[in-house]
């Protein structure tokens, strides 16, 4: 068992940092879909936008690049969020496939805007100073950024845990979740928290871009592989819940590093088989909220 | 900085654009048949002929068909736009990505536009869907880059020829080698897909019958493959001595730097097919690929005097280093231009007689090579990932000696 673990502890290391990355990408779909009945395929766009903007400011690995790449992309998640909310208001009362063919337009016009202004070119990112090494884990190389990411995940989990948890706005959010019409009789009005929700999400998108460009780098075609990966995440985790997010999160990244590691000639088979397996078992998740909405 | 980065591709589709006006209006002048132009050898001068040009304008590939665009257009620029006394009209196609927009692609090509001959292909799948209509059409289709076997093997049409490669070929000259150097046992990955399928047997079949193991491989999943670490742990735990790998694009640049990040480049030398190491995913990689050993048909670095002469030109048209893509459009040009010098006309079969009589080319930046079965039997070289002064380039090892497809 000690010798097993020692062989795959690079590859269980590695589904942490994947699940902490996934973690930080979901969340923000999952809160939007539970909360706001909003499936906005357009995350994957988001992201790539932060993949992009890193790109661009860390050409030369510096931590102002990084920390500049990062703040921009908070602002620009925030408005794109703010004006993805006015977009879908008129389709509000509209069947929830509607709203997502919108954001569907939007993530594909986003993506081609990418292409024009970036090429079609694949981008590195170098990772910021001090952390584009590799560190020693039990004698094995792991690069050290990929450490931070663990680190980052877990503290975001944390920091939105005790928000949803401990405070008025977090209370807000579950009642949302359980009951959107019920909030809204309380006297709450419903469009303020969704421009904040879509807000808020799309900005856990766009930093969740920053933060992986040093993994996956930028080119054309990440946003539609990583919304993919988001979209499993919350289906296994279960709609509108922080803590299916997050085990979700990390039950894929595992499944994308142990999983293959293991089972390599199963690789492609093996995330969508973890999926069928959630659904034929907890067909709304593993954590599903209790969404009241039919 | 982001400026100065988005005009580059912008630029480039603009300039491609007004060349490809400016033949246009060119091939609409000379229509009226001057025969002033007729003294190049062999040619019937005067006339035009219209080629389209099958290249990935948006999608994934578009930056090996702006290569191979630029590699076409540098060859009808130092040509005055003809070939054998011909105007050289460039119909310009968009293959896409795969074959749902590449078979379309080169359907319009043959029902609405007057095309006398075909170029390009980046996709593989597409170059096999489009086999049975150009057939058909009896318009020669020179394939500029697709690297399957069976498109000149089990697939093959006389109207299908290639100026690339194949894939198998690249690969068997690298197994020839390590095989002889008595490397130890190899770990081979590749994605998985036809090409990656092929490039693994390639490999395998060569480095077996020269004596060496495989130490394992691993096909891992065609393009979802962001994260590259648990199939590098097999790799280590595999007791491999080096590894052959074969990747492409975004693939290719995420291999290389996590194969470095987690500590493998300095234990298990990396061998790959050249395209692991080729064009614009070479400048993304970065100090990473330092030290790459691959196998290819070209490098800016061959010494020959064709090719620091292409390189120079390609630089002042481009401003960029010319890739193996551009140097497979500018030889299809180079064949194409011969084949129609002896044709004596512009049919599909002329031309196709013509290319089996070419022999040997001997103006290519790539060295001489030939037509073997209406694919290139050409040197394969060892080349290895240097930085010069800041560039990355594929310097030149060895030459492993001439390789036909297998």
């Amino acid at each position: 068992m000690a010798g097993w673990f020692d062989a795959n502890l690079v590859s269980i290391l590695n589904g942490f940092a994947i699940g902490a990355l996934l973690f930080i990408l979901a969340v923000g779909l999952s809160i939007v879909f539970g909360m706001m009945d909003v499936l906005n395929l357009a995350h994957g766009a988001f992201f790539l936008v932060g993949s992009y903007l890193a790109a661009s400011f860390v050409a030369g690995g510096s931590w102002t690049g990084f920390l500049t790449a990062l703040g921009l992309a908070a602002v620009i998640g925030l408005l794109a969020g703010g004006v993805l909310s006015g977009l879908t208001e008129p389709l509000a009362r509209r069947p929830i496939l509607d709203q997502a063919l919108l954001t569907l337009g939007i993530s594909l016009i986003v993506a081609e805007v990418l292409s024009i202004v970036y090429g079609n070119d694949v981008r590195s990112v170098p990772p910021p100073p001090g952390l584009d090494g590799s560190t020693d884990v039990a004698g094995n190389a792991y690069p050290t950024y990929r450490l931070l990411l663990i680190g980052l995940g877990l503290l975001l989990a944390l920091v939105v845990w005790l928000v949803v948890e401990r405070t008025s706005v977090g209370a807000l959010v579950r009642a949302s979740v359980a009951d959107r019409e019920m909030v809204s009789a309380m006297g709450i009005d419903n469009r303020k928290v969704k421009v904040a929700v879509l807000g808020i999400g799309s900005l856990l998108a766009t930093v969740a871009g920053v933060l992986a460009a040093p993994v996956y780098g930028a080119r054309p075609g990440l946003d539609e592989t990583i919304l993919l990966l988001a979209l499993v995440v919350v289906v296994i985790g279960g709609l509108g819940s922080i803590r299916g997010a997050l085990i979700g999160a990390l039950v894929i990244g595992q499944v994308e590093s142990l999983g293959r590691a293991l089972l390599p000639d199963l690789a492609s088979f093996i995330l969508f088989g973890t999926l069928a397996l959630v659904l034929i078992v907890r067909p709304r998740g593993l954590f599903a909220g209790k969404v009241a909405h039919a | 900085m982001p400026q100065q980065r988005s005009r580059r591709p912008l630029s480039a589709g603009l300039g491609a654009g007004l060349l490809a006006l400016t033949l246009a209006a060119c091939g609409g002048g000379s229509l009226g048949g001057e025969e002033e132009d007729g003294g190049s050898a062999g040619g019937e001068g005067g006339g035009t002929v219209q080629v389209g040009l099958v290249v990935p304008q948006a999608g994934v590939y578009t930056p090996l068909g702006t290569d191979m665009r630029n590699g076409w257009d540098l060859w009808l620029e130092q040509n005055g736009g003809e070939m054998a006394g011909y105007t050289v009209e460039t119909v310009t196609a968009d293959e896409g990505e795969g074959p749902d927009t590449g078979v379309p692609a080169v359907q319009r090509l043959l029902t609405e536009g007057q095309v006398d001959a075909m170029v390009g292909i980046v996709n593989s799948a597409t170059a096999l869907g489009v086999a049975e209509q150009v057939t058909e059409a009896q318009i020669p289709l020179i394939v500029a880059n697709a690297g399957a076997g069976p498109i000149t093997g089990e697939a093959s049409s006389p109207y299908v020829w290639r100026t690339s490669f194949t894939n198998a070929q690249v690969a068997a000259a690298m197994g020839e080698h390590l095989a002889a150097e008595g490397i130890g046992p190899v770990y081979v990955m590749a994605p998985d897909y036809a090409a990656g399928q092929e490039v693994v047997a390639g490999f395998t079949q060569a480095f077996e019958e020269g004596g060496g193991t495989i130490a394992g491989q691993a096909l891992t999943p065609f393009g979802t493959t962001q994260d590259f670490q648990p199939f590098l742990s097999g790799i280590q735990s595999s007791g491999a001595a080096a590894t052959f790998a074969f990747y492409a694009g975004g693939e290719a640049v995420s291999f290389v730097q996590q194969y470095a990040d987690f500590g493998l480049k300095d234990s298990i030398p990396l061998y790959g097919s050249g395209f692991l190491t080729e064009g614009s995913v070479l400048d993304a990689q970065g100090p990473a690929a330092v030290g790459v050993r691959t196998s290819l048909h070209y490098s800016t670095e061959l010494d020959n005097e064709d090719n620091a002469a292409f390189v120079q030109a390609y630089q002042d048209a481009y401003g960029t280093l010319p890739t193996v893509y551009s140097v497979q459009a500018y030889d299809a040009a180079n064949v194409l231009a011969r084949a129609l010098e002896e044709a004596g006309g512009t049919g599909g079969d002329a031309i196709t007689q013509a290319l089996d009589g070419l022999g040997t080319i001997d103006d290519s930046p790539r060295g001489p090579w030939s037509f073997n079965g209406q694919t290139p039997e050409q040197s394969i070289y060892l080349r290895e990932v240097a930085d010069e002064n800041g560039t990355l380039v594929n310097s030149v090892v060895s030459d492993l000696g001439v390789f036909p497809q297998p």
